[in-house]
């Protein structure tokens, strides 16, 4: 892509060709092409390139280091690999030691110089901590490996008959993404010891003979890559980013009466940098099934071309992709009661008072009133008129539930399906059924993003936080805490929970409880309303737990809270009863001590 | 080997981790209290899951779902088996009533009959957990030392011939099995609400006098047995009491040491093993014989390797010789020789029997112990409808037996109409019409909550024995009892060692088997294959039972047969 900078055919040192090189390598087209852009406008401008942009890189990067990867169920896994761990770093090199159950398996992708422990069980499957990473090197979504090199040490037992052959199976599956490996596969029966010293002397020596010199070239160049951070947002609203699926995953349980779901979008090369706090907006089209009902109930011709927003579009696409089918407005009811010749849906809505309309819109969807209130005579329903009777499709919006400094080039959503508790059985919200139910992994979904300033991280990042959230208002917070981690900041975290039941709703149930074994996290206090007979909510965490309240806010915290707006409410009303408790106020001080914490930006919400 | 890994050369808690739990846990507390109030999770502290077997429950989650739910990145799923003690599994109508609503209320619908006479509930969830104890504290029976490194459940013979020697025995291992509870309070604090009471010294000697604060190295299994019956399986255990009869008088005790099933797979320095006949005590030398062989186990048994815990290695490793010399040390008497005895089965003998004093006894076939209200039989319902009669006629009692199996006991000869009629109504006249293999199976709970299963168990092996019956009426063996017992795991817990097929689970599917043990218990079987199929199962067993039926003689049961003739190779 560029001919090779020299010291002699460039003003730069070794150092920094070195650190250019590193920095440019990868680039594609439209990268370096904005980069030289960036470069000169900055000349032009009189500047130069800011510090900022070029962040100093850690100082063994994880290309630099030999990874030590183990799954056993046994827990002899465990132990080899930390042997090899330990005889690493005697060595000399930079090692890192993982359990594959608590590393992402998408983790591979970064990673040069690995060392796998593998045990067998059953019949020749992996352990638990392995599956994910079977799966993923064996789906769709595998990822070419080819600077990869490695080796297995297969732990099984002689008297099954797939003797280590989850071992056999891994070591293939890297191979078939063009991973090499750089010493054999050592195979061990239920007396493991002599060959896995033996295996992990032949690591070693790998180690010492290609990343000792690498990591010795590192910390030479310990400031070294380039790392370009964009501008301006190219993918707006208007112009969204095409984000692939790369999972959806529902994180309810069997018996839940929720759907919640995880899905994972690949952001790769959108240049899309959001923070901890951040929504994404999602444009979904209307379900195919709804779209057909509309068209058949009202009897219009679905191919017929109507004018939308100065184009043209079938009646079928601007029911599915531009106008909104499942949120009602006055002016729609009005509008098609006129249209549809219907003078008693007119009557009934306008002798609702304000609040029966605000109830009538509200749980009614438009194909509703179509099956209510059909249209009436022979005339055929003027299709052209949809385009200003339905309101223009908006996207949704949801709060990201990654750290981008975590999980890289994706973002993560956590997505309630929203059934509409009112007249249609099933009626369903456009995005979550889009997002949850039809979407698949390799579809394409267009997201860009919105910017959320006012619910992020203190930046004294050792402040307190108090996080409370109801169903999926804990997404947020999961990018708050995969950022913390990713940082290494360690405040104290207290997270206040609630959803129906703990069994089946407590959302990334896994994390949360490992954060809080590793002390990222400091106190879980789950609100799980029909775990008893009494009805328990986050709100009534908050009142009984006041003295806690009152000390942590002494020590600075800030109050987050997320979730359903009356959730919001009602624990608002509990932090006023607390700070009325603890510091003896009445409820006119306890108001104004709130209206201080807000005043602070202490108290941020993220509501709807 | 491992012989100085003990108290004589370590100190309290060093050893394997659980010594660590043990001491810190200021005599079986732990964080247990504070782990039920965690929200946060459906389990207990991770140092907790230890402690709680002396409380009588195990954590365990249910793996049917462990996949779906590690994926949907929620914790496993929790739940909780907690194990009543019932000394000689003796149960009165009342506490049965109070136990089958436990069942109903907090478990998942079913009490289960261990194969050491007790109950098991499964499915118990943690917030549930404190009100299921009390409950079963409200029978009037309690969980303390169900499991953990202590003396467990004693163990009786459920049905010998006489009336009053049963009592005296039942009586006798009630009374070893209370001298030997834990003495700590912690259980009454934690589930029972009281008050710690302060002013103790907090030592050993007044805290826990026998076991001291890291109790012992591992379980401790008690068991009598009245000849000829051996339905307890006394070699299995760790210290066994056969009583030595004189006209209808229990006189003494032979005292047999060493036994227990537990295996590890791969592991040569595992195995099981039968008890040693050790000698001979008086009734009055009984709890000080007990005591004393706890107490040598505690500071023999190895400390660091738990797999190699068991009193029998202690003996095995040290020999008897030893055992004798270190007991007269500390009991200041010597066991006397052992009296001759003899067994003739170990199995239960269903159906109706009357005993010395003239009342009636039904031993009810429980298929591997569940009862539990599934298609056809209504066990707990049927149950329960027993219950309720024994309690209008104001007599009889309940007897778990060491199969698995339930004794309807000592009711008059008048009421045996109305019994069989609410059993048949049930479902429960399973005695009638199983073919014998099936009368003679036994099977551990497994899948889907024990944590250590590898195989499949209670689940499976009635559709085994349906297939292996299909081959013995093809050789005309139909009517020939057989033991056979299945563990999802080499650990043994339906002591599949000492039946004359056992299979024992390896994998999923996957079995090992073992056969030739004597009907009688009294010796062990040897596994003669690794890692079968099912087919490969039934292959194996069709060349045998041909060659049985062929060759065998004149009642001669299928293990003895196989032992003697060498028909298939045993080490």
């Amino acid at each position: 892509m560029f001919q090779a900078l020299r010291t002699d055919n460039s003003p730069f040192t070794e150092l920094q060709i070195q650190q250019l090189q590193q920095g440019l390598t990868g680039l594609d087209a439209t990268q370096s092409a904005w980069l030289s852009g960036f470069i000169a406008g900055r000349l032009a401008s009189g500047g130069s390139v800011p510090e900022a942009v070029v962040q100093p890189a850690a100082v063994a990067t994880p290309a630099e280091t030999l990874h030590v990867l183990y799954a056993s169920q046994t827990g002899n896994g465990e132990v080899v690999a930390e042997e090899l761990a330990e005889r690493a770093r005697q060595a000399g090199f930079a090692v890192e030691l993982q359990s594959m159950g608590s590393t992402r398996p998408a983790a591979i992708k970064k990673i040069r110089h690995a060392a796998f422990v593998i045990s067998t069980h059953g019949e020749g499957d992996p352990p638990d901590d392995a599956v994910e990473w079977f799966e993923y090197l064996s789906g769709s979504r595998a990822p070419a490996l080819k600077d990869l090199k490695f080796s297995v040490l297969a732990l099984g037992d002689r008297s099954y008959s797939e003797f280590c052959a989850a071992g056999v199976d891994f070591e293939k599956l890297l191979t078939d993404q063009g991973a090499a490996t750089f010493s054999t596969r050592t195979d061990c029966d239920v007396d493991y010891e002599a060959l896995a010293t033996e295996w992990s002397g032949s690591v070693v020596e790998y180690g010492r003979e290609h990343l000792a010199t690498e990591s010795g070239a590192a910390s030479t160049a310990a400031v070294g890559r380039l790392s370009v951070v964009p501008q301006a947002p190219r993918w707006t609203r208007a112009n969204p980013f095409a984000a692939t699926v790369e999972r959806v995953q529902k994180i309810t349980g069997l018996e839940s009466s929720k759907h919640v779901y995880h899905l994972e979008l690949s952001l790769e090369d959108a240049g899309l940098d959001y923070e901890p706090g951040d929504s994404l907006g999602v444009w979904a089209p209307n379900d195919h099934d709804l779209v057909a009902r509309v068209i058949d109930r009202l009897g219009v011709d679905a191919d017929e071309s109507v004018e939308v927003d100065a184009h043209r579009h079938s009646v079928h696409e601007l029911l599915t992709r531009h106008r909104e089918l499942t949120r009602l407005s006055a002016d729609t009811v009005t509008g098609y009661a006129e249209r549809a010749g219907r003078d008693d849906l007119a009557a009934a809505f306008e002798g609702l008072d304000d609040a029966g309309r605000r109830d009538f819109i509200e749980q009614r969807q438009f194909i509703d009133l179509v099956e209510a209130y059909p249209p009436a005579g022979t005339d055929r329903f003027d299709a052209a008129g949809l385009a200003t009777l339905l309101r223009p499709l908006a996207p949704r919006s949801y709060s990201i539930a990654s750290s981008g400094a975590a999980v890289g080039e994706e973002v993560h959503l956590t997505v309630a399906t929203l059934f509409s508790d009112a007249i249609g059985s099933e009626r369903k919200g456009v995005a979550s059924h889009y997002l949850n139910h039809h979407v698949k992994p390799g579809d394409e979904v267009p997201v860009f993003l919105e910017p959320n300033r006012r619910f992020r991280l203190p930046e004294d990042r050792s402040l307190p936080l108090i996080l409370v959230a109801a169903g999926t208002g804990i997404a947020p917070y999961r990018a708050f805490l995969q950022q913390l981690e990713e940082e290494g900041a360690n405040p104290d975290v207290w997270l206040v929970f609630g959803n129906p039941h703990l069994r089946t709703d407590f959302l990334y149930q896994r994390e949360w409880l490992e954060w809080r074994k590793r002390g990222l996290v400091t106190r879980i206090d789950g609100a799980f309303s029909r775990d008893q007979e009494e009805k328990r909510y986050v709100q009534h965490v908050v009142r009984d737990e006041a003295v806690r309240v009152n000390e942590w806010l002494d020590r600075g915290a800030h109050l987050y809270l997320c979730g359903g707006l009356s959730m919001g409410k009602a624990v608002e009303q509990s932090v006023q009863q607390a700070l009325a408790l603890g510091q003896g106020l009445s409820d006119e001080g306890a108001a104004e001590a709130f209206a201080e914490l807000r005043r602070q930006g202490r108290l941020l919400k993220d509501l709807y | 080997m491992s012989n100085a890994n003990n108290l004589t050369t370590l100190k309290h808690g060093e050893g394997s981790p659980v010594e660590g739990i043990k001491l810190r846990s200021d005599y079986l507390r732990g964080t247990l209290t504070e782990g039920l109030a965690d929200s946060a999770t459906g389990a207990l502290a991770e140092d907790d899951t230890q402690l709680s077997k002396f409380h009588g429950f195990y954590q365990q989650d249910n793996r049917d779902f462990r996949d779906e739910r590690r994926r949907q990145m929620l914790e496993p799923d929790y739940q909780f088996m907690i194990r009543a003690r019932l000394p000689g599994g003796i149960c009165s109508p009342a506490q049965w009533l109070g136990l089958d609503q436990v069942a109903r209320t907090y478990a998942n619908g079913s009490l289960r009959i261990t194969t050491r006479q007790s109950f098991q509930f499964h499915g118990v969830i943690k917030r549930e957990l404190k009100a299921t104890i009390r409950a079963i504290n409200d029978s009037m029976l309690d969980t303390v030392s169900a499991c953990g490194d202590v003396n467990r459940n004693v163990m009786a013979t459920a049905l010998p011939e006489s009336s009053s020697l049963h009592r005296r025995v039942c009586a006798d291992a009630a009374a070893v099995g209370e001298h030997l509870l834990p003495r700590t309070t912690a259980y009454h604090e934690i589930w029972l609400g009281r008050e710690r009471v302060a002013g103790t010294s907090g030592q050993d000697e007044e805290v826990e006098p026998i076991y001291g604060r890291t109790y012992l190295p591992r379980k401790f299994k008690i068991a009598f047995a009245i000849p000829p019956r051996n339905d307890v399986d006394v070699y299995a255990h760790d210290l066994g009491f056969v009583a030595h009869v004189e006209d209808d008088e229990v006189v003494g005790y032979n005292v047999t040491v060493g036994g227990g099933m537990g295996v590890t797979h791969g592991d040569p320095e595992t195995y099981p093993r039968l008890a040693d006949v050790v000698g001979y005590c008086t009734p009055g030398q009984l709890i000080e014989t007990a005591e004393t062989i706890v107490g040598i186990q505690r500071d023999f048994g190895d400390r660091v390797e738990r797999k190699h815990a068991r009193l029998k290695y202690t003996l095995a490793e040290r020999g008897v010789e030893w055992l004798l010399e270190e007991f007269k040390s500390r009991a200041g008497f010597s066991l006397a020789e052992p009296r001759p005895f003899s067994f003739t089965h170990t199995g239960d003998l269903l159906g109706w029997q009357r005993t010395d004093d003239g009342l009636w006894h039904l031993a009810l076939f429980i298929e591997n112990g569940r009862v539990a209200d599934v298609e056809s039989i209504s066990g707990l319902a049927g149950m329960r409808a027993v219950a309720h009669l024994l309690e209008e006629k104001g007599r009889g009692e309940f007897r778990l037996t060491p199969n698995q199996n339930v004794i309807i006991s000592a009711v008059e000869e008048g009421d045996r109409e109305a019994i069989d009629a609410v059993v048949a109504e049930h479902g429960l006249d399973g005695w009638r019409q199983s073919s014998p293999l099936r009368l003679n199976s036994m099977a551990c709970v497994g899948f889907p909550t024990c944590g250590l299963a590898m195989a499949e168990s209670e689940r499976y092996l009635p559709d085994l024995v349906t297939r292996i019956d299909a081959l013995l009426e093809k050789h005309g063996l139909s009517d020939q009892p057989i033991t056979i017992r299945m563990t999802g795991c080499p650990n043994g817990c339906a002591r599949p060692y000492l039946a004359e097929i056992g299979l024992v689970g390896k994998g999923p599917g996957l079995y090992n088997l073992h056969v030739g043990a004597a009907f009688d218990g009294s010796r062990l079987n040897a596994m003669v294959r690794e890692s079968l199929h099912e087919q490969d199962v039934l292959d194996v067993l069709d060349g045998l039972f041909a060659d049985y039926a062929g060759s065998r003689r004149d009642g001669e049961a299928f293990g003895n047969y196989l032992h003697r003739t060498g028909a298939m190779e045993l080490p």
